[in-house]
């Protein structure tokens, strides 16, 4: 008999800053991308896009993740967080280095505005790392930890490479076409860094929360070991031949990986239980669908001549995988967080709310529906290269962003409930 | 190790079985008893009562709001007796420790 305590989450103040800050930076990112409307039909290397796509991947995808990975990590390893400190620290730091990233490519002030803000993300990814590092150390290994584990030396990766191209712009000393080595940076950053996150986190809360029998592992150990020898791969490959073609073999490798975490999860939804899958679990579903539409814009965007594949590719990767994902599953997470503090000594003496209670439901369903929308929308403005379905497709955007605002902020905020004659009993 | 919860050997758990359908699963909304989580319902010992039981996922964050609910309608139903809770892994929850009632609430074919 394994007896233990259950509670393990780390504090209300470690992990709830990072929700905060997240959803105030999905709303900057959806006003950057209708004030840059006009980029979205132009060439991806844009001051404006890089600012918007620094906004999605730190301050709201990268923000978000370091939240809730706080919050799960001790459930996937089933021991307290290392360090609040840590976990803290890196959020002042990523808030900081975000702050500072997204106005100097904005106005594309490369120097020290550009290398403070990527020294500060670095300093807040070696902050996230070690306590990842740290809370997995001991005890049986998973093959959640080994994800969380990859991913995060992906990040560390990511963000050395992200200071260096800083540093590149402004004091130049890559041998390499600096356009190269930011391909590099992106890459590792979506199927090092994000990739193998969401994949860890997802192998352990999906069949949790469609309550569905274990589908088989072995196809989470292909997917380790596809999606990290794609971009070992690649990243050697890019070294040793840089003017070689193999990347859309590497590529190819790592989408093998990703099938395989793709297979496991209908096996998942196969064998489930909760036959039906409520609005939030739709918006997982319909990432994983936008993560395979751009598996398959991919090659268009890697040998095509047009250059808005790439930017459609992107658009499937932050707008469409990524944020799907996290709007669906911050109403998975954020009421059980908050809920836990406010009422876990609470109850059986009183009649408290529900966890899904301290968000607006119908918010969510327009939320949804809206945000269906403006993808199909954005997508095919820019198929068409219509700057005025663009424009209409991202004044929904902001409409979406305002409305998981609002209930971000409504379970933050949330107030304790007790009916006084029942507080008495 | 799992201890079947007898309702007619006691009284005792009889009463306690109906107090503890008021614990809910805060994310399934189904009580505790239904969801099969409570293993073993224990009245030997003088002054106290042991509820052996486990939770859906391991190292669950709502672990402790609902060992506190355990804690917290046994206090007020057996006043007399200090409640405690065990919380064990083995035998590891699954759905088909569901009562029929369980299966019902969540829809399950």
């Amino acid at each position: 008999m394994n007896e233990i305590t259950p509670n393990k989450a780390p504090s209300l103040k470690v992990v709830l800053p990072f929700y905060g800050t997240g959803a105030l930076f999905f709303l900057v990112v959806s006003v950057l991308l209708l004030l840059g409307a006009g980029d979205l039909t132009g060439h991806y290397f844009s001051p404006h896009l890089l600012a918007v796509v620094h906004a999605a991947a730190l301050g709201w995808g990268t923000m978000i993740i370091f939240g809730a990975a706080y919050e799960l990590l001790p459930v996937v390893c089933a021991r307290s967080l290392y360090s609040e400190r840590l976990a803290l620290a890196s959020y002042a730091l990523l808030t900081a280095g975000a702050a500072h990233l997204i106005p100097a490519f904005w106005y594309f002030r490369a120097g020290t505005l550009m290398i403070a803000g990527g020294s500060f993300v670095f300093l807040a990814a070696c902050c996230y790392a070690l306590n990842v590092f740290f809370t997995v150390a001991d005890g049986r290994h998973s093959i959640h930890q080994y994800f969380l584990v990859s991913s995060a030396c992906w990040l560390l990766t990511t963000v050395t490479l992200g200071v260096a191209l800083a540093v590149n712009l402004r004091y130049p000393f890559m041998t390499r076409s600096h356009l190269d080595i930011m391909k590099l940076h992106a890459h590792v950053g979506l199927a090092g860094w994000f990739l193998q996150l969401v994949t860890g986190v997802s192998i352990k809360l999906i069949p949790m929360f469609l309550l569905s029998k274990p589908a088989e592992t072995k196809w989470l150990y292909a997917a380790l070991a596809f999606q990290n020898l794609g971009l070992l791969l690649l990243l050697a490959g890019d070294y040793l031949y840089p003017a070689s073609s193999a990347d859309g073999v590497y590529a190819a490798i790592c989408a093998a990986g990703i099938g395989c975490w793709l297979w496991y999860l209908n096996g998942v939804r196969k064998n489930r239980m909760r036959r039906r899958p409520d609005i939030l679990m739709k918006h997982t579903f319909v990432s994983c669908l936008f993560l395979i539409a751009a598996l398959i814009t991919l090659p268009l965007a890697r040998y095509g001549t047009e250059t808005k594949w790439v930017l459609v590719y992107g658009v499937f990767l932050f707008l469409g995988w990524l944020t799907s994902l996290i709007l669906g599953q911050t109403f998975k997470t954020l009421p059980f967080i908050v809920w836990n503090e406010r009422y876990k000594n609470l109850t059986g003496t009183t009649a408290v709310p529900l966890p899904r209670q301290l968000y607006a439901a119908k918010v969510v369903v327009y939320q949804y529906y809206s945000y269906l929308a403006a993808m199909f929308l954005l997508v095919a403005g820019m198929l068409a290269g219509s700057r005025f379905i663009i424009t209409i497709a991202l004044i929904l955007w902001v409409g979406v962003a305002v409305l998981y605002v609002f209930n971000v902020a409504k379970v933050l905020f949330h107030q304790t409930i007790i009916s006084p004659h029942e507080a008495t009993r | 190790m799992k201890q079947p919860v007898n309702a007619q050997a006691d009284p005792g758990v009889e009463q306690a079985l109906k107090v503890l359908k008021q614990v809910m699963d805060p994310e399934l909304f189904v009580n505790i008893i239904d969801l099969g989580l409570v293993y073993g319902i224990d009245f030997s010992e003088p002054g106290k009562i042991t509820v052996t039981m486990t939770l859906s996922t391991p190292h669950c964050p709502l672990g402790e709001a609902i060992k506190n609910g355990v804690c917290n309608v046994l206090s007020a139903a057996f006043p007399n007796r200090v409640a405690e809770v065990t919380i064990v892994w083995e035998p590891a929850w699954s759905v088909e420790m569901l009562t029929e009632e369980g299966r019902r609430q969540l829809n399950f074919s």
